[in-house]
């Protein structure tokens, strides 16, 4: 429990509760159906895989702003080629793409020594537009066969009556768990955010830590574009837009702090399911749906104060 | 005599062969025009306009178009094109008033400095005097379109072949775009006066995000049984949402219906598959290719439309889809149709 406490999803748990005590409160029949749930669930697993590999990025003191933009173009990719490349080959493909965007976006950060916020703000918007050109603006569909190919249903269908994304959440959040919490490189990818020279000092090569956080960044957007369209296999070209925007908010919310070394997958996906359960409720609640947005805002800056204040409580420097 | 005769003659012949070669270069005179538009590449009703405006240019050789537009469905980017595109003096501009407040100013300017305008797609829609002072009008009537589609389902319910509306959702994905507000309007019209509520619903452009709200929508007003997407690729999600909810959303004489906008391959195919019950088709083709005839007409020999153009809507059902479905692959061609049918 004391652990518990102490963990930078912490913040994040206590805003899960209270928001789901609200929503029981004021919506009970409406928000504890297994309709809602299923939907709220399958949109969050989504966010979650971006906000995830977010997560990972900011632990490391930096930001990835081009992960919508990379989410769509995997989708896109994985669609475009599958005529040519049959559903693995197009997987590889798209999955291969979304790598080399993280790459490159990393070398340009460690060893440009620009500010990662401008070199994947540049990332966001070459990608966009590569989506653009690739797609000519038109949506793309699968064939019938792709839908119906094993690794499709696999990835985008359902097991159990319930959507294989979340399993996919799942068997990829424990990865990145055991990843981050027992094994050298999680205290590696911490202490580079933490302190880089400190990190560098006890023989940490911090730039290969960041290359390996956007690159994994990158690939979470990329395998997140797939889930997606493996479930509703139709392009379209705004795909994964403003992606980006709730991807950092859900990390954010979750206890991860933009002055890096602290954060949690845990708490990525709890902020990725209070940001698309806020979406869900405003509108069942009657709400414009532009409200939405608003709200996403000011949860976001509540989230950072009382994660801020939490951890000055539990002793932590931020 | 003879000299004066002669000169007479090399003079009457010099006048005329400069005339001539002022007709001919008066006749050769070249045009630009500039379509400022905001169906960008991200929206593939570009590909009328761009391909009609092709024609054009084949049909006028001395005329050079340009086709520049935004991709991301923002008023203030689409004035700053306009901006742009009017600070190179082209002879012509052909634009959508996405929204007249933020339009008047640049296009009064530009109006003002001789160079035409037509609007095309979406009017300034207010009354004659206060309205941008353009040449004309060319395009679909977007009120009309959610008003003759709202009107077309009802002759449907009268015939049983669907269920009355009891609550009617306009899904849009931009929310400051006046077209769609219209047309959104034009249906709720309609569907009031039948009796059934309405809201309008605000679910973006983003796939993933604009089904999560409608799905909470749907499940928040369950005695939704219309859904109106007012763009026609937006038309599967919605579809999809409903299906996977088990609403039934096919068209038949119980469960949810299906209505949607464009001549669009996934329009046309909805239809045709009996997953949407009508779109519309606005004369996109002519949207390009008219307003690029007017700006040479009007720079050439001065002509002005005394009204406006309407373009469309008109309602595309079961009963014509085919015959668009072969229009639009003859405009787009199989492979492109084939690619975009998202069903």
């Amino acid at each position: 429990m004391k652990q518990l406490v102490r963990s930078q999803g912490f913040g994040a748990i206590i805003g899960v509760a209270v928001m789901l005590a609200v929503f029981t409160v004021i919506d009970f029949s409406g928000w504890w159906t297994v309709q809602t749930l299923a939907n709220v669930t399958q949109f969050t697993s989504i966010l979650a895989f971006v906000a995830m590999g977010q997560a990972l990025v900011i632990m490391t003191k930096e930001i990835d702003l081009s992960v919508g933009s990379v989410y769509g173009l995997a989708g896109v990719a994985f669609i475009t080629m599958e005529p040519a490349l049959g559903v693995f080959g197009s997987l590889f493909l798209a999955l291969a793409i979304a790598a080399l965007v993280g790459f490159l976006q990393s070398i340009a950060v460690v060893k440009g020594q620009l500010p990662s916020m401008i070199v994947t703000l540049g990332g966001l918007f070459a990608a966009r537009g590569v989506i653009y050109v690739w797609t000519g603006g038109s949506v793309h569909n699968f064939s019938p066969a792709a839908r119906n190919h094993p690794l499709t249903r696999l990835l985008g269908g359902e097991l159990f009556g319930i959507e294989a994304a979340i399993f996919w959440l799942v068997a990829v959040a424990a990865i990145l768990g055991i990843l981050l919490w027992a094994t050298p490189f999680g205290n590696r990818l911490l202490a580079t955010g933490g302190s880089r020279e400190s990190a560098e000092s006890r023989g940490v090569r911090t730039d290969r830590i960041k290359v390996a956080a956007f690159v994994l960044c990158s690939l979470m957007a990329g395998f997140a574009g797939i889930l997606t369209l493996c479930n509703q296999p139709q392009t379209h070209v705004t795909l994964g837009e403003n992606m980006e925007l709730e991807a950092i908010s859900a990390a954010v919310i979750g206890g991860c702090l933009l002055s890096g070394g602290r954060g949690s997958i845990l708490g990525a996906i709890l902020g990725a399911l209070i940001v698309v359960s806020f979406r869900y409720e405003l509108i069942a609640l009657g709400a414009p749906s532009s409200w939405y947005i608003t709200f996403v805002g000011v949860v976001l800056i509540v989230a950072v104060i009382f994660n801020q204040k939490l951890a000055r409580f539990l002793g932590h420097s931020v | 005599m003879n000299f004066k005769k002669s000169m007479l003659l090399s003079a009457l012949l010099s006048a005329t062969a400069i005339g001539g070669v002022a007709h001919a270069q008066d006749s050769e005179k070249q045009y630009r025009f500039v379509m400022v538009s905001h169906i960008g590449s991200n929206d593939p009703n570009m590909g009328w306009l761009t391909k009609s405006m092709e024609e054009f240019e084949k049909r006028y050789p001395n005329v050079k178009t340009e086709y520049i537009s935004t991709n991301n469905y923002s008023v203030q980017e689409h004035v700053r094109l306009l901006e742009q595109a009017i600070s190179t003096n082209p002879d012509g501009i052909a634009v959508p008033i996405v929204s007249s407040d933020a339009f008047e100013g640049p296009l009064r300017k530009a109006i003002e400095a001789g160079i035409p305008v037509v609007a095309f797609n979406i009017p300034d829609g207010r009354p004659e005097g206060e309205r941008i002072p353009y040449l004309t009008y060319v395009g679909g009537d977007e009120y009309l379109t959610g008003k003759k589609l709202g009107e077309y389902a009802l002759q449907k319910v009268e015939a049983g072949e669907i269920p009355k509306p009891t609550h009617v959702v306009c899904a849009s994905h931009d929310s400051a775009h006046q077209g769609l507000k219209a047309r959104c309007a034009g249906m709720k019209e309609v569907m009031e006066k039948a009796g059934a509520k309405f809201d309008e619903l605000f679910i973006g452009a983003e796939p993933a995000t604009a089904r999560n709200t409608l799905q909470s929508f749907l499940q928040a007003n369950t005695d939704t049984n219309y859904i109106f997407t007012v763009a026609g690729w937006s038309s599967p999600w919605a579809w999809g949402v409903a299906n996977e909810m088990k609403l039934d959303p096919d068209v038949d004489d119980k469960g949810v219906t299906v209505l949607t906008v464009d001549e669009g391959p996934v329009s046309i195919e909805g239809v045709r598959a009996g997953h949407i019950l009508a779109t519309n088709s606005q004369g996109f083709w002519l949207q390009g290719y008219a307003p690029m005839e007017w700006l040479y007409w009007n720079k050439r020999f001065g002509l002005a439309p005394q009204s406006d153009i309407l373009t469309g809507p008109v309602i595309i059902n079961k009963d014509n889809a085919d015959k668009w479905a072969e229009l639009v692959r003859g405009v787009f061609g199989d492979k492109a149709y084939d690619e975009q049918n998202t069903w």
